[in-house]
């Protein structure tokens, strides 16, 4: 397949030259796909296809657009591209968009980062059922008289991409990716019926959690949520769970954009260099993880790529920059969105920190909400665990945080010892003081 | 011959075909037959024919199964981007495939494929028939064509719109936002037109072929007072033609999308707690589909994971509530001529006067429940099959005046515009944002509020709507779309200022 990529790359790019364009970028992504699902011990969905799509960047006469397709016919292609480079040419001309200088293509990394499962090839149909089968019997078993109803599902695709670009950029890439999960959902009082998942993303299939610890973990989250109600509105400390950082935090890597700074959408903008948040705070975008999910060489312009601090024991060091907006800002580009983002742990456990803390909110799940990155306010529906000297309460529900991301980030005490690994952000669980939780 | 149910196997042979499929009395839709049109889209451009139809079916049944369906798609997308005054940046998508699904009781296969040529629409098909592991049947031996009416009939196709006459929308829009307020700092322009071409042929015979058209234009707007930063925006849009972007509406587009920003600046952070809840008219609608809506979608209820599915046939609102999914509002974005299973558009009263009537079905659910399907069964594309999803939802208006019920509600907050909304169905709960807003105090509109969410639940929601006014309003957004299980639909909604007694606001005040 690799040499059928590049060989559509490379016409796509010399069809957009011979119709006018000055410059190109072509990408051609190719995947396959499995999905399956069980429920009441038999498949519920399967699902399986191979996609083929092309994306081609067009410059002309100072001018850009995008254009993909999955109509991969000769004929009706070429035309498109034509129609594409023509209409490029009737858009206002922008100076700032250009391919990269070649010379940022430099110096990528020579090593494997490790995105493709060789036992991807050999997975058979049979492994994939048995591990969605032995996830849903695990969770049914654990849950007994309490389930609803319980779902189990595995996907895993396969994805292979070839990027040229008219001044010289040549990457190629081969990747996989697993899912597993379960949803359950568990008979409460009255009419309520909470329901929670588990859910584990790999490069790796052998990286995945076992599909027994898989349904276990959906059946105890869901059933850690049974009794839920909401308390007296409160200024309490919040731990967030370490697998819903990543939500909780991205309001913060928005302003980080280098967009949201051209544009003055960025409550970050003045903030280079000056301390954002509480010195626990250090942000890593690493993209050299072996077998990590935001792992890369190169990003979408085609930079290389490198290992970046962006937020260091509380000080802004870094924007995500991309080559379009470090022309408009006039600045150096960095990379264009993150590749594996790194909170380093700190060394107490969860429990441990609760302990400590009196009374709080363990924050296992986040609903709605929004965070604006031009002011930095932030207001967001909870649920979890009311704790008391380490102790759990009961679980809460129909309540919200709000506050302002200049503001909380400084009050952030502790991180815990328990990094997520099923995510392309690798955070542990962190711990602020004074949230006001709201509720009755 | 045994009875047939609209489930049951149409076997080969026209006249029982056409007798069995003439019966079912699908509302806003008949079947006329084959040759009676010319050749349609798909069959003119990509070679779709009524053989190759049967032979991917046949394929898709070789295993058994009770149904299968075939979902062609030719989507043309186009976007226009204004950034710091000028329309520098253009971007088109073209979707090309087919999806086969192969339907046995609640269990899917489904395959999909981008080629449309024989050998890769029969590879889909045979994944789509694994899910079944009995005898083959048979497909319908004729289809017949599915007439509807048409709720957003285009008289000139996008594509046929010159992209000069479409640069003058983003550029205008720019420059009227800046010289509305000296303030405005920064605009984007996003203008989004598409072109979604589908053709539904179905096992028991039904041949749907329809486009539609959808299309927006939004503005987004930066403004900086005193060294502070407010952004806010507004977008009109729907199922409409180009000629539905007229002066009038460019410069209410702009009004709106200034005038919100501006407010912004005077906004204070409401307290948190439990409050009465004034939605004003129209786009709050979203909070309905959010809150209420999706856990009448029938998929939740036959799983028993609705918090809704015990409470059919009982009062869920006070009697002047009345819930309606309807996909036969011209041009509004969530309509739909014919679901993404060949079931003809149509008006579904969830609640009626209080009382939960019906859920929204598709082709599996209404079977599950014995029921005729409900023209919900909805997908983002050929890569998806489709499930039960909401249309336009709304409630339609009460009795009394919007001053009337702010003045019920005391004090508490009034919410002008929600975003991000989000639900548990299990649970009900549900947590929307708020991004514009005014604060209720002595009855009267006060202060301007901004970024506050507001948690609630469902059902309690629902029971706890106390006052409706008289100011019935659609949403008439384009731009957003509803998420379910990985697949974004464009949906509508509408309601008139209702007042809730009370929801959780999350305020920074405790």
């Amino acid at each position: 397949m690799k040499q059928e990529l590049y060989d559509l790359a490379e016409w796509a790019i010399k069809t957009a030259k011979s119709a006018g364009a000055n410059d190109c970028r072509a990408s051609v992504e190719a995947e396959r796909l499995v999905e399956i699902s069980y429920r009441e011990r038999k498949p519920e969905n399967l699902k399986e296809a191979s996609t083929k799509s092309l994306q081609i960047d067009i410059y002309a006469d100072g001018r850009y657009s995008s254009q993909r397709t999955s109509d991969l016919r000769k004929e009706p292609l070429k035309t498109f591209i034509g129609d594409a480079v023509a209409m490029t040419k009737l858009l206002a001309e922008d100076p700032f968009r250009t391919l990269p200088d070649p010379k940022y293509y430099q110096g990528r990394a020579a090593i494997d980062i490790g995105l493709y499962d060789p036992a991807y090839r050999s997975l058979t149909p049979d492994a994939r059922h048995s591990f969605v089968k032995a996830m849903e019997e695990a969770c049914l078993a654990k849950g007994g008289d309490k389930v609803i109803s319980v779902s189990a599902f595995g996907n895993d695709s396969y994805v292979e991409a070839a990027v040229m670009t008219s001044n010289g950029f040549d990457g190629y890439l081969e990747a996989t990716v697993f899912v597993g999960g379960a949803e359950m959902t568990a008979k409460d009082e009255g009419e309520r019926r909470p329901s929670d998942f588990a859910y584990a993303v790999a490069v790796n299939r052998k990286n995945l959690p076992t599909p027994e610890a898989l349904g276990e973990e959906a059946c105890r989250r869901t059933l850690s949520l049974l009794g839920g109600r909401k308390i007296k509105t409160e200024t309490l400390p919040i731990i967030i769970e370490n697998r819903v950082v990543a939500r909780f935090g991205n309001g913060l890597v928005q302003a980080m954009f280098g967009r949201s700074i051209q544009q003055k959408q960025s409550f970050l903008a003045d903030k280079k260099d000056q301390k954002v948040a509480s010195p626990v705070l250090t942000l890593v975008d690493d993209p050299f993880i072996v077998g990590g999910l935001g792992s890369r060489l190169f990003d979408d312009d085609g930079l290389a790529t490198k290992t970046r601090a962006m937020i260091d024991a509380g000080v802004l060091k870094e924007f995500y920059v991309d080559w379009y907006y470090s022309r408009k800002l006039g600045w150096e580009p960095t990379t264009s969105s993150p590749s594996n983002l790194i909170i380093p742990p700190g060394k107490r456990s969860v429990k441990e920190i609760m302990k400590d803390l009196g009374r709080g909110i363990f924050i296992t799940g986040f609903i709605g909400g929004n965070s604006n990155s031009t002011t930095g306010d932030m207001s967001i529906g909870i649920t979890g665990q009311l704790f008391e000297k380490g102790e759990p309460v009961h679980p809460v529900s129909e309540m919200n945080i709000a506050d302002n991301h200049l503001k909380f980030w400084q009050r952030l005490a502790e991180a815990g010892n328990d990094p997520y690994m099923y995510s392309g952000t690798r955070a542990p669980s962190l711990v602020f003081t004074d949230f006001v939780v709201a509720g009755i | 011959m045994k009875k047939m149910n609209r489930r049951t196997f149409i076997k080969t042979g026209a006249t029982a075909a056409a007798a069995t499929l003439a019966a079912p009395a699908l509302p806003g839709g008949w079947y006329s037959l084959p040759g009676a049109d010319s050749a349609g889209y798909f069959e003119s451009e990509f070679g779709i024919t009524d053989a190759l139809c049967r032979k991917v079916l046949a394929e898709a049944l070789a295993k058994g199964g009770d149904y299968a369906d075939l979902y062609f798609e030719h989507t043309i997308s186009n976007y226009l981007i204004l950034e710091d005054g000028k329309v520098n940046r253009a971007a088109s998508d073209i979707g090309l495939g087919a999806g086969i699904r192969t339907v046995k009781g609640e269990q899917v296969g489904y395959g999909f494929t981008q080629e449309l040529s024989d050998k890769a629409m029969l590879n889909a098909a045979a994944t789509a028939a694994t899910i079944a592991s009995t005898e083959a049947r048979q497909p319908a031996g004729q289809f017949l064509r599915l007439r509807t009416k048409d709720y957003y009939p285009m008289k000139t196709l996008f594509s046929s719109v010159p992209l000069k006459s479409k640069l003058p929308l983003l550029q205008t829009t720019n420059d009227r936002c800046f010289a509305l307020s000296p303030l405005v700092v920064k605009v984007n322009v996003s203008y989004h037109d598409q072109q979604k071409r589908i053709l539904v042929v179905t096992s028991e015979g039904v041949k749907a072929e329809d486009l539609q058209p959808r299309t927006w234009l939004y503005s987004s707007v930066v403004a900086e007072k005193d060294g502070r930063r407010e952004r806010s925006g507004w977008n009109f849009g729907g199922r409409r033609e180009f000629s539905y972007f007229t002066p009038a509406l460019l410069e209410d587009l702009c009004q709106r999308a200034v005038n919100r920003t501006l407010v912004l600046f005077e906004a204070v952070q409401p307290p948190a707690g439990e409050m009465p809840v004034v939605l004003g008219p129209g786009v709050t609608g979203v909070l309905l589909h959010e809150a209420i809506g999706h856990g009448m979608e029938a998929d939740f209820n036959w799983k028993k994971t609705s918090t809704y599915c015990t409470m059919l046939g009982k009062k869920v609102a006070e009697p002047f509530v009345t819930i309606i999914d309807d996909g036969t509002i011209p041009q509004l974005v969530g309509s739909i001529n014919f679901d993404d299973e060949g079931t003809p558009g149509q008006k579904t009263v969830l609640v009626d006067k209080g009382i939960l009537t019906s859920y929204m079905h598709d082709h599996i659910s209404a079977t599950n429940y014995k029921v005729k399907p409900t023209g919900n069964g909805r997908r983002e594309s050929y890569q998806h099959y489709a499930i039960p999803r909401m249309r336009n939802t709304y409630m339609p208006a009460g009795p009394a005046t919007p001053e009337d019920v702010i003045k019920a509600a005391g004090k508490g907050i009034y919410v002008q515009d929600v975003s991000n909304g989000q639900v548990k169905i299990g649970e009900g709960d549900f947590a929307f944002y708020v991004s514009q807003g005014r604060m209720i105090e002595n009855g009267k509109l006060t202060a301007p509020i901004k970024d506050v969410n507001i948690m609630g639940n469902g059902p309690k929601m629902l029971a706890n709507i106390t006052v409706l006014a008289n100011d019935f309003e659609f949403s008439v957004g384009g731009a957003g779309a509803c998420g379910k299980d990985g697949q974004a639909a464009p949906c509508g909604f509408g309601q008139p200022t209702c007042l809730v007694k009370s929801l959780t606001v999350g305020g920074v005040r405790s």
